[in-house]
């Protein structure tokens, strides 16, 4: 018996690549698939599936009359929208502003961290604990703080000598940096966590041959630093550019309205959920979610491209 | 370099060394500077970091007009006036705290803990289980990565709908069994795996459930770590499907149920800080005291993203 | 779709032949018709009963304890409640009613009950209402529960919408306090004693719960205020647009007036709470810094009088020119289609064990119970008469002055409540004027953002078919 298998064995590990056989492994192979691959069958192919069909339909969720195609008028009418392109915006201006800004924090936090000093790994923890905090708490906790009576605007008064102390949630003007702040301190620990496991992989050697040829503190990050790096740091700004996109809970919560003050912090999410389920919209609520997936998947390429560019290049 | 370190042969010796020492003196200085700069800042961003969860805590303990009316100032952080653990009783009546926290701890564990099996078994199957389809599997798996829960929401509702499956807790943890990215980081790890482990054991007769269970399994352990945190997370804070798909509190998680209690009226800050004290102590606990093991576990499968 | 009493009286001519001829035609041993009241209720029922859970669940708790107790038992009905939170009611309503689970009964907020008729998801309980019932009700209740002349729903209170007043703040600034809803300050008037209080050092001296933010609020209470002017949020004629009249020159003087107070910060947008009526900003009560004037409903009477005490006094909300309007309507109690809320699908309950509970939670105990709780004004003219806060010369008579004075048609000159219209397209306008509101608040060009609301509005119903 154990000749035979052997000599299987040295049969498979020849091959480069196994062919599917009918034999205990494909058994295996199917029972350990069988529970994920039902799930997702039920629950994100179903569903996607749905969401093309329902975009081309007047589906509503409570309505006497029967349910009809429209082919592309939901489409239409969503690209007519004004509000869809203010959402669409908001969601970009937000991207554009988060996604560098809150990665070079916790590049910043992670480089900090990673020093040599007593103690700071009780600032490693302090650092990640906004994470802790679940976002839905995090707004009504912010509600209060962005108040303009509140915290916020006392230090504010301190730093701008009392000059500068908006509305945060209700001035269409700064209700998107209210938002923007809240989410980079929620959000910025968690990329730290990653970027200090990967600044650790950096070895100390690296730096200690650099500043042997007289490197500065600047020029050590630029050349040793970032291109050690460099893949975890593009792998943290294609995450959270994803994440960004799909801003949900800040904004729902925290403004007096849906979509903030103007619209000015009104998002895509926003946006599917309001035509969705608050009015019961499914039809046009499902060509937004089409709408959206294809911008996710836009970005998603585009960084890639970028990614594979830059191995090429080195 | 170490030409310029070697003494020139007339230097006297002490003088040098006097020197030297000055040197170094000056070195330990501005290092020392350095260092109060560099405790200075991390002060700062703890400080940063912290107020706000420092302000829930304090307002969770004090009456509930003081919070709004101590807000602008230091006195936001002092717990004063003081009603000890009031605020807290009334959050656990008023708002059924503890029928949301009981639904948000059985949909976190049933995600969690479920989640890690089937998304584990999957993942390994991809990567050492040579089957029929395997190649399909693994492209839309990548593929659907990408797509983001959102855009499957209302289409899921319509589905919980005709299911009968609407304001159920099972409808909460079902759809959040099997994700896309999660397969791909056990599937990313088990590739990783040496072959020979494997091999080994199946010269010794053992099938794919004791290779597994026996070895691919126990030598995962960072990326469980790390996959059952951030489940863990991501579950705890759920908040758009549950407003989606449950209408009573009795099926309501807490992230739900703390926007319930912020516009039921009246509006006592007191209670709702405790409210999301006490949302918010599980997942802090939990990660104080796991924090070693997931740093370490998002450290190995996030450079492999 | 007018509610002349021609056609609701022809409505009911019919319902009651056709329940004639039900029993005529039905066989002789079958079960009562399920749909209809006719007096027999077929076994033991167990009912549910979605509920809304607002300022004061424990009254409505205790209701339903009571009916278990008394006639619930001797008619053989158990009566469960499933609490739905207030926000988003509507939403969860129509997710139950998608997905099945729907509860025999529930409550909800007056004009909500015209998008659940429309949609066959509330059912009509004309059949057992008798005339006699009808009769003690005020009359706004009856045209509240009323759709298309079919009555759906009855209430066991009516709301109360107005300006709250420190009557000390305003005898400081010398202003006239208004003998009745027909004496109201005109809408300069008030503009000025706003702005005496605030130079007076009342700082935001009007307060309009701002912080209740989006949902059903703002249009009940601030539609009055363009109705007062002559406009309306959706034409009562065609039922199928809100052009000419939400964004015609009457809504838009009105919107601006209002944008004006907030401009000259005399509103209060900050407030996170009730306290800024009662003590202020700085957490003591009677140091001046609260705010002079509440601009709303009755559920704040119970909180108000107990901080105020005889310094509380009730004024009419402002005149726009055609008399001072006011909101109407409140909670009241329907049926549905059943769990799946697809009219007759053979899942309903027996609507006579259905009417039970709402005939009894609408009887003279109840509405007390509830007054008593929430401050509203109670529904039934007995109720009134027996209440000393509502009788003639009550606190709060005022409310039942306007109840008494409702009217629907806008261009009247002349003060009372308005009802919200009685549209299917009522939650999508609610949450357009909702919007609106806050657009203006921030500084928007009034015309333009009523335009841009109208052409929703009317898409919406163009889309929906709301009008066909």
């Amino acid at each position: 018996m154990t000749a035979a298998k052997g000599a299987s064995k040295s049969q498979r590990v020849a091959t480069p690549a196994p062919k599917p056989r009918f034999g205990p492994d494909t058994l295996a192979g199917w029972l350990f698939s069988a529970p994920a691959v039902l799930l997702l069958a039920a629950f994100m192919v179903l569903p996607f599936i749905l969401a093309f069909y329902f975009s081309f339909t007047n589906e509503r969720l409570i309505s006497p009359r029967p349910t009809e195609w429209v082919g592309l008028d939901n489409y239409a009418r969503v690209f007519n929208d004004p509000r869809f392109w203010k959402s669409l915006s908001n969601n970009v201006i937000f991207s554009v502003i988060v996604v560098p800004l809150q990665t070079f924090f916790a590049l910043f936090l992670a480089i900090l961290v990673n020093q040599k000093l007593q103690g700071v790994a009780v600032f490693r923890t302090i650092f990640f604990l906004p994470i802790t905090v679940v976002m839905a708490a995090v707004s009504v906790i912010w509600i209060v703080l962005l108040n303009p009576d509140g915290l916020i605007n006392a230090f504010m008064s301190i730093v701008t000598f009392g000059q500068f102390t908006p509305d945060w949630l209700s001035d269409p003007a700064v209700a998107m940096v209210a938002i923007i702040l809240v989410s980079v301190w929620a959000s910025v620990g968690f990329q730290m966590v990653i970027l200090l496991a990967a600044l650790q992989d950096v070895p100390e050697s690296l730096y200690e041959a650099a500043r042997l040829d007289g490197a500065g503190r600047w020029q050590q990050f630029r050349n040793v630093t970032l291109p050690g790096i460099r893949n975890p740091l593009l792998f943290v700004l294609t995450i959270t550019t994803i994440l960004s996109f799909r801003l949900f809970d800040q904004v729902w919560i925290m403004p007096a309205r849906p979509g903030g003050p103007l619209d000015s912090t009104r998002t895509i999410m926003v946006e599917l959920v309001d035509t969705g389920l608050n009015k019961g919209i499914v039809g046009r609520g499902s060509a937004i979610a089409v709408i959206f997936l294809v911008i996710v998947l836009v970005i998603a390429l585009i960084q890639r491209r970028l990614i594979k560019q830059e191995g090429e290049v080195r | 370099m170490s030409a310029a370190q070697t003494p020139t042969a007339t230097r006297d010796t002490t003088a040098h060394a006097a020197e030297m020492a000055q040197i170094n003196a000056a070195i330990r200085r501005s290092q020392r500077r350095q260092r109060i700069i560099a405790y200075l800042v991390l002060t700062l961003l703890a400080a940063f970091f912290l107020f706000p969860i420092a302000f829930m805590i304090a307002s969770s303990f004090k009456a509930d007009t003081s919070v709004i009316a101590d807000g602008g100032s230091l006195k936001a952080f002092v717990p004063t006036p003081f009603v000890g653990l009031d605020n807290y009783a009334t959050a656990a009546e008023r708002a059924n705290f503890w029928v949301s926290f009981k639904n948000s701890a059985i949909i976190s564990a049933v995600i969690v803990g479920g989640g890690l099996i089937v998304n584990s078994l999957f993942g390994y199957a991809l990567a050492r289980l040579p089957f029929r389809g395997r190649r399909i599997l693994l492209v839309i798996v990548l593929a659907l990565i990408i797509v983001p829960f959102e855009t499957l929401a209302v289409p899921l509702l319509f589905i919980m709908g005709e299911l009968r499956w609407v304001n159920t807790l099972h409808a909460q943890f079902l759809p959040f069994l099997a994700q896309p990215l999660y397969i791909f980081l056990f599937y990313s790890f088990f590739l990783g795996i040496p072959r020979e482990l494997e091999e080994a054991a199946r010269i010794d007769g053992a099938g794919p459930f004791t290779l597994f269970f026996r070895i691919a399994a126990p030598l995962a352990k960072p990326a469980y770590a790390a996959a059952g945190i951030l489940m863990f997370l991501y579950s705890w804070g759920q908040f758009l499907w549950p407003t989606m798909v449950t209408q009573t509190t009795d099926a309501r998680p807490l992230p739900v149920g703390i926007t319930e209690f912020l516009g039921l009226p009246p509006r006592d800050w007191g209670d709702i800080m405790a409210y999301a004290t006490l949302m918010v102590i599980p997942l802090l606990v939990v990660f104080i005291i796991f924090q070693r093991q997931f740093v370490k576990g998002v450290a190995t499968t996030g450079l492999k993203g | 779709m007018t509610h002349s009493s021609t056609s609701r009286r022809v409505a009911l001519l019919a319902t009651a032949a056709l329940v004639g001829t039900a029993f005529a035609a039905a066989p002789v041993a079958a079960q009562g018709d399920p749909n209809v009241c006719d007096g027999v209720i077929d076994g033991p029922v167990e009912l549910t009963m979605m509920v809304h859970t607002g300022t004061n669940p424990g009254a409505e708790q205790e209701s339903v304890d009571a009916f278990n107790a008394g006639p619930g038992a001797e008619l053989g009905i158990t009566l469960e409640t499933i609490p739905l939170p207030e926000t988003a009611f509507e939403t969860a309503i129509r997710s139950a009613a998608a997905s099945g689970t729907l509860a025999d009964l529930f409550d909800m907020d007056g004009p909500t009950l015209y998008p659940f008729a429309w949609a066959g998801i509330a059912r009509s309980i004309d059949s057992c209402v008798s005339q006699e019932k009808r009769d003690e009700f005020l009359g706004s209740i009856i045209q509240q529960g009323t759709y298309e002349g079919e009555l759906y729903s009855l209430g066991s209170f009516e709301s109360g919408l107005g300006l709250w007043a420190h009557k000390s703040m305003l005898e400081e600034v010398g202003a006239r306090i208004p003998a009745g809803i027909d004496d109201a300050w005109t809408a300069d008037e008030f503009t000025q004693i706003l702005k005496d209080l605030e130079a007076a050092g009342h700082s935001t001296p009007l307060d309009i719960k701002w912080w209740y933010g989006a949902g059903e609020w703002r249009p009940y209470g601030f539609a009055p205020m363009i109705q007062s002017a002559g406009g309306d949020i959706i034409d009562r004629n065609t039922w199928d647009s809100a052009d000419g009249v939400l964004n015609g020159p009457e809504a838009v003087g009105a919107f601006t007036t209002f944008q004006g107070w907030v401009n000259d910060g005399l509103v209060d947008l900050d407030a996170l709470d009730d306290n800024n009526f009662i003590v202020g900003a700085d957490g003591e009560a009677n140091t001046g810094d609260e705010a002079a004037i509440s601009w709303v409903g009755h559920w704040m009477s119970p909180a108000y009088s107990e901080a105020l005490g005889d310094d509380l006094v009730l004024v009419p909300l402002p005149d726009f020119g055609n008399g001072s309007k006011t909101g109407m309507g409140s909670w009241n109690w329907a049926a549905t289609s059943g769990p799946d809320g697809v009219p007759n699908s053979g899942d309903e309950a027996d609507l006579d064990a259905v009417y039970a509970y709402i005939d009894f939670v609408t009887g003279p105990e109840e509405i007390d119970r509830f007054v008593t709780a929430f401050g509203a004004v109670p529904s039934t003219k007995t109720a009134i008469a027996n209440s000393p806060n509502h009788m003639e010369g009550g606190s709060m008579a005022m409310y039942v002055d306007n109840l008494e004075a409702a009217h629907t048609d806008v261009s009247l000159v002349q003060a009372g409540a308005v009802p919200r219209p009685a549209t299917p397209a009522y939650i999508f306008i609610r949450d357009e004027f909702s919007d609106l509101m806050a657009d203006i608040v921030a500084g928007v060009d009034v015309q333009s953002r009523l335009d841009e609301a109208v052409q929703r509005i009317d898409q919406e119903i163009a889309d929906a078919g709301y009008a066909e």
